[in-house]
């Protein structure tokens, strides 16, 4: 793209432009000025930022703005001490709450269920790499339920996990007691993950998939000819080739777990049973929407962005590690 | 080139600086001079249209030169939208509300209408509910209470008299053993969001505690701690205990599927609305106005009388921004006026405020709620706040997941009560 100099020659100053008088004035100086390659180089010299500006304003002024007023609405009342501050008096609440502390630990069962979630598109994806029977099938079959929004899956998995549905007629066709499970504490939030990584795992899949087109294929023909079990190729052949691989899928897992639940857990248990089911952006919804209190919710607001911005540090700081080892 | 981009630099500047402008200009309303807004979750509806075109024509009649404008929001965002515009100190001058809690939460940004509502006080229904400290925030449209519904039917499978249904708790529970028996539930229960808890409160309430307790209660004096009170709750666990609920309660969507339970035959009783959906006219679609039957609740307590619990169940109310008070009040009138809340009835299925609309067409059923609205209270459960209701859901699941004590309950509840 032709910039700087060459270009207000061929094209002279947009005083003449419609609505352009605001600015004429500077234009037509720097323009008539005798030195003009000068005024040029300095305006090419901030040609950069105000290319930028932009974009930055937009970030500043949609993003960052909203976000620190919305860490100082933390700090104030609801309903009649709105606007007052109360110091540290949100958080405390939210500590205190025994709703909030649910959420926070779910967070932590987040964490703990990510590498069944990882592992399981990376066991399919291996298994369609190494061409089971049927795996071209397995291959675009795998990938649907990602294209359904989560409130499909979750009407879907709501029908099927009914008490008296179809998952607990077949329990009932062995012999086996109808289990309540969205109406049981115990059980609700694993369905719910299970459901979630049910619905994701196609797009952790493909991103496997591709890992694997970057694979030696030689070096898997030698394990096989010195006589590899398939257990032996998966732990000392595949799982270090994919290494970069299965960070990235970590990474995209864990934030699609802590930041897109929200759909399934409205249409699944809205929280329940006995709120055990609940995560940070259900109670700042149910804080802000339902019981009117915005400042408690931008508290817990200000937690979960805290979370994240660890959370994401930490998967920066691996990304870039086994970015210096390759 | 260079240009362009400068020009699109202040393009850009200046739509930013005159948004950051408006956002901090507070306080008033949207709406310019000679034009009111209103918000709601019913005027998209085609149920609405009559009624609306006859609540503009009455507010027309009053101010010729005003232009009404309706805004249908979603109802399921409908609260935190309102919430955005209270925070922002912007927003309609006319806005609708549920009784109870929702409206009482947010009286900060409502003008008391008390003094414009006087004519209208007589004639509608379901004020208290709209109420807070002796003021009133909004006109009432429809009435919203918890009814007992139950299928004659199956009160005939079961060989009972459909008739009578039993008026004490214990013939209660042994209909419900002869209903069981003749393979029915006793309760189509719902309880996934933690709402199956405040209809039980509210339909029980009239019978299980004392007429002064009761009254003590709606005023705001609770005693958790009495025996009435844990009462309630612990009859709420025996339902659980003895199976007389529909499965898996804690799992199951009141609205709709233990309602759509009820309306299929599988349940003897189900603890309804009046209004809107839940009611008469939703389970007429299978059980003909001939096979529904309301009941009054069953007395718990020995020498309580059963009353009709119910209160406002949507009104409009007047934004404290709104230019001009008294206009926005006329409007909210007019929405409440006796042609409109006819139309509301027919249309929408709902028991209007207005008690003196002829329901004489609309089946058995309804002429039983009607006729009982005269002896009614507000219901118990309206008059907590959304914060000790929501603790309550939960706590009442787990009372029947069997994974806490009534009496830890009254406490956690007496805790949240006072507090809020």
């Amino acid at each position: 793209m032709p910039i700087g100099n060459t270009q207000p020659s061929v094209r002279p100053a947009s005083a003449g432009r419609a609505g352009g008088a605001a600015v004429s004035p500077a234009a037509h100086r720097s323009g008539a000025r005798p030195r003009r390659t000068r005024g040029g180089l300095r305006a090419e010299r901030y040609a950069p930022y105000i290319l930028v500006l932009p974009a930055v304003l937009i970030i500043v002024l949609l993003r960052l703005y909203p976000l620190l007023l919305g860490v100082n609405f933390s700090f104030t009342g609801d309903g009649a001490q709105n606007g007052t501050s109360v110091g540290f008096g949100n958080y405390r609440e939210l500590f205190g709450d025994p709703l909030f502390r649910t959420a926070l630990s779910n967070v932590g069962l987040l964490v703990l269920l990510l590498p069944v979630a990882v592992a399981i598109p990376g066991l399919l994806a291996t298994f369609i790499y190494l061409r089971v029977p049927g795996h071209r099938f397995y291959r675009s079959v795998y990938f649907f339920p990602a294209v359904l929004s989560p409130v499909i899956v979750g009407a879907i998995f709501n029908l099927l996990l009914a008490f008296d549905g179809p998952l607990n007629a077949v329990l009932g066709s062995f012999g086996v007691g109808p289990v309540d499970w969205l109406g049981d504490p115990d059980i609700a939030m694993f369905m719910v993950v299970g459901v979630h990584i049910w619905a994701t795992f196609g797009m952790a899949l493909v991103v496997f998939l591709a890992g694997f087109a970057t694979l030696d294929a030689a070096l898997l023909d030698a394990a096989r000819v010195d006589g590899a079990s398939l257990r032996q190729v998966v732990w000392h052949v595949i799982i270090p080739s994919l290494a970069r691989t299965i960070q990235f899928v970590f990474v995209t897992t864990m934030i699609g777990m802590l930041t897109s639940m929200f759909g399934l857990l409205f249409v699944m248990t809205s929280g329940g049973p006995e709120g055990s089911t609940y995560l940070p952006e259900y109670y700042i919804w149910i804080q802000q929407g339902q019981m009117n209190r915005p400042a408690l919710a931008s508290a817990a607001s200000t937690i979960l962005f805290m979370i994240m911005l660890v959370v994401g540090l930490l998967q920066i700081k691996l990304l870039e590690r086994s970015g210096k080892e390759d | 080139m260079r240009q362009r981009a400068i020009w699109s630099a202040v393009l850009v500047v200046g739509l930013a600086l005159a948004g950051c402008g408006s956002a901090s200009d507070s306080g008033k309303s949207t709406s310019s001079d000679g034009k009111l807004v209103v918000w709601d979750w019913k005027s998209g509806e085609p149920f609405a249209k009559s009624y609306l075109d006859k609540a503009k024509a009455d507010f027309k009649k009053k101010h010729p030169d005003v232009e009404v404008e309706f805004v249908a929001q979603p109802f399921d965002q409908y609260y935190t939208l309102l919430g955005a515009a209270i925070q922002s100190g912007k927003g309609p001058d006319v806005m609708m509300f549920n009784g109870g809690g929702q409206i009482r939460d947010r009286v900060d940004a409502l003008v008391p209408i008390t003094e414009y509502v006087a004519e209208d006080k007589q004639r509608l229904a379901g004020w208290e509910a709209f109420s807070k400290d002796g003021k009133i925030y909004a006109t009432p449209v429809t009435l919203q209470g918890y009814p007992i519904y139950y299928n004659k039917t199956i009160y005939q499978k079961a060989n009972l008299d459909p008739a009578s249904p039993a008026t004490t708790w214990d013939k209660f529970v042994a209909d419900c053993d002869a209903i069981a028996k003749a393979g029915s539930k006793c309760f189509a229960l719902g309880n996934k969001e933690g709402v199956g808890i405040q209809f039980w409160m509210s339909s029980m309430g009239s019978t299980t505690l004392t007429a002064a307790e009761y009254d003590a209660w709606i005023a705001g004096k609770r005693d958790w701690n009495s025996p009435n009170v844990k009462r309630l709750f612990q009859l709420w666990k025996e339902t659980g205990d003895k199976k007389m609920n529909s499965d898996g309660a804690n799992s199951t969507a009141m609205f709709n599927d233990s309602f759509a339970y009820f309306q299929s035959g599988k349940a003897a009783h189900v603890m309804g609305l009046m209004s809107d959906v839940g009611h008469w006219q939703d389970f007429n679609e299978f059980l003909t106005p001939e096979k529904l039957g309301v009941m009054k609740a069953p007395v718990v307590t020995a020498g309580t009388t059963p009353s009709l619990p119910y209160d406002g169940g949507i009104g409009y109310a007047v934004a404290k921004w709104t230019k001009d008070p008294k206009m926005a009040a006329d409007l909210a009138r007019s929405l409440s006026s006796a042609d409109a809340l006819k139309s509301f009835y027919a249309d929408a299925g709902a028991i209007a405020a207005d008690t003196t609309i002829d329901v004489s067409q609309a089946g058995p059923a309804v002429a039983t709620i009607v006729g009982e609205l005269k002896s009614g209270k507000p219901a118990l459960h309206v008059a907590l706040s959304s914060k000790t209701i929501d603790l309550m859901g939960r706590l009442s699941q787990q009372l029947l997941s069997g994974s806490i004590t009534v009496d830890e309950v009254v406490k956690q509840l007496a805790a949240s009560d006072q507090a809020g």
